[in-house]
């Protein structure tokens, strides 16, 4: 971080230059359009411009019936889909009392798990492609092919999942999904050796990302960033903690916290909370409960008239539901709280002062998702 | 007033005739050999990036996809040039030109092999870096001329990083110069037949690598042409084979980059059993394996560190480096 | 089950908002359907003093959001607990279909955005907001998406065929 001098951030002279960060760009996650005013190579003001992928979720969940926006929830962000269905059937399950078996809950949670590693994998090493190390990105994607395939074996999709329905889930799971995950976790496992050796030990990578981007405590908690990124800060907060749903408290798993943070600190707890993941998914796994894997439901729900708001962790931070119902089968209205829409406001006030390398690190690190941003 | 009070007309005439049949039929050679080398280098870092990533590489063209530079060279030799409308038209025009020229030039001085070298010049290391240097002013036109703003910020960092990685790239070759009291290529070649220099100047040879990597832009000091912040540095606008002479350009100074290490540090020719041409080939392309390694391994240097690494770090050493070998060789 | 902290950290606040606020409707909400722990429910001049309220005990504001009744608008504001005992608090304000309510940006910075997206969705202005223009829908748009009188909806046309 500089101390520059107070330009009025809004002036452009001889000295600050506006130059468009996208929307096409090799690496803003999807169609971020980043308008920077630079002085030389130092950032004066980042103001990001989004609304390039908004195509009205919200407004088409006023138009189906409560099933139909299910496939949905999935595109809002295609990273972490599955989360985000389990998320959407147990606010609707919250709000009609709906219990849901537990082999279903548990068979959500392995899915929903292995959903947020996959996520994580691609988050990770598209931001360390962006730092310039190319070979990382393609052994993360080696590893989330795995995971694909798992999970393409018992749910159908490989991106877009729609797995989860009211009551519980589609599909049940057979031994060879156990084995292929068991088998999946000790592979992931041994990588993580040859990921610490050729990224978190690599001198450069170290000087590129320690004491950069740091996003303070207070402006963390004023801004409502969730996720690493608030982890990365120091706040221990994360709603399977603090807020448990389905049967997250059966299972002895930590929270990564980091006190730093700066963009290092960010990629550790990434990092530190897919060894969580898999912690979690393998004692569901030796705990898997037999059972029905959906309630009787019927057809076509008709919940109450009311609201409901309901909070989960996916892998990008605090998702919520908050949904209203007047009593027929139409919903009235459903917002998607989405984590990527504040950790990218924080920006504005971050980015001021660093250069355009440190703004690339910055953002990779934060891990925004942009359709998730748009809806 | 007789034509033989010219002056320099004995060396004209001592040019004329057997020289200058063997200077023309060298840069021939030469003409043929760039082009087919860059394509044969392009090849190999993308086979040898695609092992690294654990997949094979280009497989489809030819056994092993090897006439794919082949087909990319088609291709882009078919794609529009294009200028951008508000472009300094002749400075854009020029500046691939500018490029590649000079890197063909170095090619005159390198000795292959006890009798391959197209000329010998009593400023063979001075001429290589001189011609090398006029790859900062192609950059920095380029960069200028395409009206680009992500452009114009690729070539001002180029022009800071080269200028900066000369000074510790030449401190290192002036000891090894002042060992051999020579700046001619082949007599530095011919003064490594029994020990190899890097055992000398191990150091040297350090520094000289790492300053090389940054004056050929490549990783981990790609930041001019960094593809995930400025899309493509200072030739985001150039197209078809405009385009293609810049991709050349780079490959070729890789290659001289690597001979003159090869020269300097590695013995050039000298090697038992085998012709001496086989030796040099092999060497330059074991220096120009270990630069492709060296690209998909690291990230690449935020700018600040590459220069704070360059002004702060590698010229003290060099100079060190320069003054001990002065003394040492005065002493002993 | 509610534990010691939040009850007491819900004592808290009830008796700080019924004190703070005598025109609002302060009452216990009922977790397991609504996920809030406390609902208050009053007009925009309360507004502010919720959100200093909240921002001095620590809650983070986690979403803004406006539902558009027929004669009304109805903006909720969402507000959640990082470190102690987990609370939520959902705050909901009645405004008419021309009002322009304050806005807490000068409170909680990361406002600012979601009243965007309110303004942009609904065509709610707010007043005191540092940059209110239109965050997702083109800039030169005219008309506001998620108002029920806006294209193809319950309000304006009967939507049977999507019932297969």
């Amino acid at each position: 971080m500089l101390n520059i001098k107070t330009i009025d951030d809004t002036s452009i002279n001889e000295r600050v230059y506006q130059l468009n960060l996208g929307p096409q760009h090799p690496s803003t996650h999807g169609v971020l359009h980043l308008l920077l005013k630079l002085d030389g190579e130092v950032v004066i003001s980042a103001d990001p411009i989004v609304g390039y992928s908004h195509r009205g979720h919200e407004k088409m969940a006023e138009n189906r019936i409560w099933e139909q926006f299910l496939p949905n929830t999935s595109r809002i962000d295609y990273l972490s889909g599955l989360i985000y269905n389990q998320g959407y059937c147990m606010a609707v399950e919250k709000m009609c009392g709906i219990e849901v078996p537990e082999r279903a809950e548990y068979i959500r949670v392995i899915t929903s798990e292995l959903n947020r590693i996959s996520s994580h994998l691609l988050g990770i090493m598209a931001f360390v492609m962006d730092i310039g190390a190319f070979t990382p990105f393609l052994y993360g994607w080696d590893d989330r092919e795995h995971v694909l395939d798992i999970l393409e074996r018992v749910t159908g999709s490989r991106l877009t999942y729609c797995y989860n329905r009211f009551g519980g889930v589609r599909n049940d799971i057979d031994q060879e999904f156990c084995d292929g995950t068991r088998r999946f976790i000790d592979r992931l496992r041994g990588r993580f050796k040859d990921y610490h050796n050729l990224i978190t030990e690599n001198i450069i990578f170290i000087k590129r990302t320690r004491g950069v981007g740091i996003i303070p405590e207070e402006t963390a908690l004023e801004f409502g960033v969730t996720g690493p990124s608030l982890r990365g800060s120091g706040v221990a907060y994360d709603v399977r903690k603090n807020e448990p749903y389905s049967v997250y408290p059966g299972f002895k798993f930590e929270i990564p916290v980091r006190k730093e943070g700066d963009v290092m600190a960010r990629y550790q707890v990434r990092m530190a909370e897919m060894e969580q993941s898999m912690k979690i998914i393998e004692q569901a796994l030796d705990g898997l409960p037999q059972g029905p894997i959906r309630a009787r439901v019927p057809r076509f729900i008709d919940p109450p008239a009311g609201d409901c708001y309901f909070a989960f962790e996916s892998a990008r931070g605090a998702v919520g539901y908050y949904i209203v119902s007047d009593g027929t089968r139409i919903p009235y209205r459903i917002k998607v709280r989405t984590p990527s829409f504040s950790n990218l406001f924080v920006l504005t006030r971050i980015l001021p002062g660093n250069f355009i390398a440190d703004t690339i690190a910055t953002l990779g690190s934060i891990d925004v998702v942009v359709p998730e941003i748009d809806r | 007033m007789n034509i033989n009070q010219l002056p320099f007309i004995n060396e004209i005439y001592g040019f004329l005739g057997r020289d200058l049949v063997a200077a023309v039929i060298g840069i021939l050679i030469i003409l043929v050999f760039v082009p087919l080398n860059s394509a044969f280098l392009v090849w190999v870092e993308r086979k040898v990036a695609g092992h690294i990533q654990l997949r094979p590489g280009p497989m489809e063209v030819g056994p092993h996809g090897i006439l794919q530079t082949l087909v990319d060279a088609v291709k882009l030799m078919s794609k529009e040039m294009i200028t951008p409308k508000l472009a300094d038209k002749f400075l854009f025009w020029l500046a691939p030109i500018i490029i590649i020229i000079p890197a063909i030039v170095c090619f005159v001085v390198i000795p292959f092999s006890p009798i391959m070298q197209v000329r010998e010049m009593n400023v063979g290391i001075l001429l290589i870096f001189s011609f090398s240097s006029l790859t900062v002013l192609s950059i920095l036109m380029g960069g200028w001329a395409s009206n680009n703003k992500y452009a114009l910020i690729g070539a001002v960092r180029a022009v800071a990083q080269n200028v900066a990685y000369e000074i510790p790239l030449l401190l290192s070759t002036m000891s090894i110069i002042i060992m051999t009291n020579s700046f001619k290529m082949s007599e530095i070649t011919a003064a490594q037949s029994t020990v190899w220099f890097i055992v000398y100047q191990p150091v040297a040879a350090i520094i000289f690598f790492i300053s090389t990597t940054a004056e050929t832009n490549r990783a981990p000091f790609d930041l001019v042409e960094a593809e995930s912040e400025l899309v493509s540095g200072f030739h985001t606008e150039y197209t078809g084979m405009r385009f293609a002479l810049f991709f050349l350009a780079e490959y070729t100074n890789m290659f001289i980059a690597a001979s003159m290490g090869a020269v300097l540090f590695f013995g050039g020719w000298h090697g038992p059993f085998f012709p001496g041409l086989i030796w040099f080939v092999i060497k330059v392309y074991v220096l120009i394996f270990v630069i492709i390694w060296v690209r998909w391994t690291f990230p690449r240097l935020r700018f600040d560190q590459l220069m704070n690494f360059a002004w702060k770090f590698m010229i003290p050493v060099a100079m060190l480096n320069l003054m001990i070998t002065a003394v040492l060789l005065k002493v002993l | 089950m509610p534990t010691e902290g939040q009850k007491k950290l819900l004592e808290e606040l009830k008796n700080s908002f019924t004190r703070a606020l005598p025109e609002g409707r302060i009452t216990s909400g009922d977790y397991a359907r609504t996920g809030c722990h406390l609902e208050v429910r009053m007009s925009d001049a309360g507004m502010r003093r919720i959100a200093r309220e909240m921002k001095e005990r620590r809650f983070h504001l986690e979403t803004i959001t406006a539902v558009d009744f027929p004669d009304s608008f109805e903006l909720v504001y969402l507000y959640s607990t990082y470190y102690q005992d987990f609370c939520r608090v959902i705050a909901r304000i009645l405004i008419s279909k021309e009002a322009s309510p304050v806005s807490v940006s000068s409170i909680y910075p990361g406002a600012c955005w979601l009243e965007r997206e309110i303004y942009d969705f609904f065509g709610i202005r707010f007043t005191e907001h540092p940059d209110l223009r239109r965050i997702l829908n083109p800039d030169n748009a005219d008309y506001f998406p998620l108002l029920k009188t806006f294209g193809k909806t319950k309000l304006t046309e009967e939507i049977d065929d999507i019932l297969c």
